[in-house]
């Protein structure tokens, strides 16, 4: 069933049709009879007239004044030997037996119906007949015009049945709108003006699954907040024991840099799970606001340029302002993310280009590495979960947990953008695209 | 007046609407695209007013032979359809296969259509300039095409309604019917031409079920019903109707043994 409303709509009119049909057809047939009868009646009583009009029984002359050629009447003696008199288109023969009653006959070329009265006073046979195609012509001509009235209806029925089925649907129609505009971090209940019996449990345990995820989405936030105030906090104490070791053993000692390195490394991953977490487009408490992209990359890369002059690698911004709506501070950790991998994985005095492009109804931020790049068929797997361009082989020697094109392709699900991965304008490296459309997002 | 038109149209209507409902119902219930089949429909219409305006040149064609053998090559050619339809369906994972289901399908609706729609267009074109007899043949059509329609969209939706697999096995059901309703019209059609010589009826039920009654009229498009049927129209109802199972079975068989 494709359709409510054109199955309910082809339903009732099938089946107001059909029944409506089925009984005029029968109500036509019972017309009609009907119709034949009073016409029966009135041919036996214009015989009775005719019998009382003309009450001469003597041979006449034919009588000349007939008007209607599909009616005629014949006089005949006691015997139906002689016919006395008779109309102008009535056949000088007897018409079949002369016997009392109704009877079919032929006459020039049509089917009569006649009736015979025996005119018991004077002694003589009055025969008055129509022609049966007149009387059956006639009594359709009536019978059709109530018949036409229920043909015509249908379609009036159908444009009723359309509109009232409409009205019927509209809860369920608005209930439908509801839910396919919800924005994802709408977790309000689903409100209707009536509520029709039929949707009451549909609305309600709707409802109640929203109060349920809001209740879930909450308890996590409070986990995830908690975790990363008790996991920062005993890292960043761990950091001070380990600057207290070096300043008392010295940088050279080999496991003193591991630990370093170690620490560093958990630092990372738990910043990492936290922005991926927050980054989640099932996050619900994820609000936006008017962005401009070129003026964050800016800010964005002003944060990073210690770390990238460590290397003496080369950054370049090009665009102009560049409105969308998303959430600040998910941008902002996108950009950290790509610089950061751009940064990484290029090698040092190389170029990094980031550029905003305004576009027709888009917007396209571009971040282009001299590195290594990734090869094509790696492209749909780099966004998942811990994975790592060569695995545990992974041979560049930086810090990273494989979480950072993760959180982008989140962050850039959350606002409905689209990523392209391809090979960098400066050299082999990696170059990522993100494509926001200039619309509210949903 | 309004009767015979109501018995006139509703035969050509309901064998039409049956065809188109059980084919509408098996392309949703077989997961194919629908829109074909609105343009089966369209092009079906175009046909018949085609067919129709061309009738006295057809007619006179093949020794005044025409129509007949026309009639007779469009109901043979849509039991080819449909044998190659039951032959199709138990391949269609394959494209060529699939595309070739469809072809049936769409040529069997234009078809149908074609021959029905240009027998309702000749009718009432026999009454055009006879207004005292055009005003109950309209009236007499649209109750006919009404009852008909009706009876097409109640099947449509009791087959894509019922259990998936029993609206499948109930629409080829009445494919083969109508299968062998085709068969038996073109064995008539050549009889009435003279290529197949008559002979007496093989029984008469029409104390039981007249030709002309409503009941009469869907058995008739349901099951290729004839009160007086000839002994060639009854062995070539059944035997195409055999046709059609031994097709679809072997079909079937093969598909299994393939995979």
């Amino acid at each position: 069933m494709k359709s409510i409303r054109l199955f309910l709509l082809l339903a009732l009119l099938a089946t107001i049709t059909l029944v409506n049909f089925v009984a005029l057809l029968h109500g036509y047939q019972s017309s009609m009879e009907k119709a034949q009868s009073l016409f029966d009646s009135r041919l036996e009583s214009t015989a009775r007239l005719i019998a009382a009009a003309n009450s001469e029984n003597a041979v006449q002359q034919t009588i000349a004044e007939q008007q209607t050629p599909y009616t005629y009447f014949q006089i005949w003696d006691s015997g139906g030997k002689q016919l006395l008199t008779r109309s102008r288109n009535a056949p000088e023969l007897m018409p079949g037996e002369l016997s009392e009653g109704f009877h079919e006959i032929n006459h020039a070329s049509y089917r009569w119906r006649n009736f015979i009265y025996r005119d018991q006073h004077l002694n003589r046979w009055i025969v008055v007949a129509e022609r049966s195609d007149v009387r059956y012509s006639l009594a359709e001509e009536v019978v059709l015009e109530s018949l036409l009235p229920i043909v015509l209806a249908i379609p009036v029925a159908a444009l009723i049945i359309w509109l009232a089925v409409g009205v019927g649907l509209k809860p369920l129609r608005q209930f439908a709108d509801q839910v396919r505009h919800k924005r994802v971090d709408d977790l309000s209940p689903i409100t209707l003006e009536h509520v029709p019996h039929e949707l009451t449990s549909v609305v309600s345990n709707t409802n109640a699954l929203l109060g349920r995820l809001e209740d879930a989405f909450q308890r996590e936030q409070r986990f995830a907040s908690d975790a990363a105030h008790e996991l920062r906090t005993p890292i960043s104490v761990l950091k001070v024991h380990l600057h207290n070791l070096r300043k008392r053993l010295g940088d050279e000692d080999e496991d003193i840099s591991l630990l370093k390195t170690g620490i560093e490394r958990m630092g990372h991953l738990i910043e990492q799970i936290l922005a991926l977490y927050r980054s989640s487009p099932d996050q619900a408490s994820v609000q936006f606001e008017h962005v401009d992209l070129t003026k964050l990359a800016q800010q964005v890369i002003a944060d990073e340029f210690m770390t990238i002059e460590q290397k003496q690698q080369h950054i370049s911004l090009e665009g102009e302002t560049a409105m969308i709506e998303g959430n600040r501070f998910a941008l902002e950790t996108l950009l950290h993310n790509l610089l950061s991998n751009a940064h990484k994985y290029s090698p040092s005095g190389s170029d990094i280009r980031v550029s905003v492009a305004q576009k027709a109804h888009r917007v396209e931020l571009t971040v282009e590495d001299s590195g290594p790049g990734i090869p094509a068929s790696e492209y749909e797997r780099v966004f998942e979960r811990f994975y790592r361009l060569q695995g545990d082989r992974h041979d560049s020697g930086e810090l990273g947990c494989g979480l950072g094109l993760t959180i982008v392709k989140h962050i850039a699900d959350l606002h409905q953008a689209d990523i392209q991965l391809g090979t960098s304008s400066i050299g082999q490296g990696l170059s990522v695209k993100i494509i926001f459309q200039q619309e509210e997002p949903h | 007046m309004l009767l015979n038109a109501v018995i006139i149209i509703l035969r050509e209507v309901l064998e039409a609407a049956l065809i188109v409902s059980v084919f509408l119902a098996l392309s949703q219930l077989l997961n194919r695209k629908l829109w074909w089949m609105l343009i089966a429909m369209v092009m079906g219409f175009a046909g018949a007013y085609v067919y129709a305006i061309n009738l006295s040149q057809i007619s006179m064609a093949l020794e005044g032979t025409g129509q007949e053998v026309l009639n007779a090559s469009l109901h043979s050619l849509i039991f080819i359809c449909l044998l190659i339809f039951m032959i199709s369906v138990p391949h269609q994972a394959r494209p060529g296969w699939r595309r070739l289901n469809l072809f049936t399908i769409v040529l069997a609706v234009i078809i149908a259509i074609v021959r029905e729609g240009s027998e309702i267009i000749l009718y009432i074109k026999g009454f055009y300039g006879i207004p005292e007899l055009l005003h109950p043949v309209l009236i007499g059509g649209a109750v006919g095409a009404g009852i008909g329609l009706s009876v097409g969209v109640f099947f449509y939706y009791l087959l894509v309604n019922m259990h998936k697999r029993s609206g499948i096995w109930l629409g080829y059901l009445m494919l083969l019917l109508v299968g062998g309703s085709m068969i038996a019209q073109a064995v008539e059609f050549m009889i009435q031409a003279d290529y197949i010589s008559a002979s007496a009826p093989l029984w008469d039920s029409s104390h039981l079920v007249s030709e002309r009654s409503a009941i009469g009229q869907l058995l008739y498009a349901l099951l290729g019903y004839e009160a007086t049927p000839a002994p060639q129209q009854a062995a070539a109802y059944f035997g195409s109707i055999a046709l059609l199972v031994i097709a679809a079975c072997v079909s079937f068989f093969f598909r299994s043994k393939s995979s």
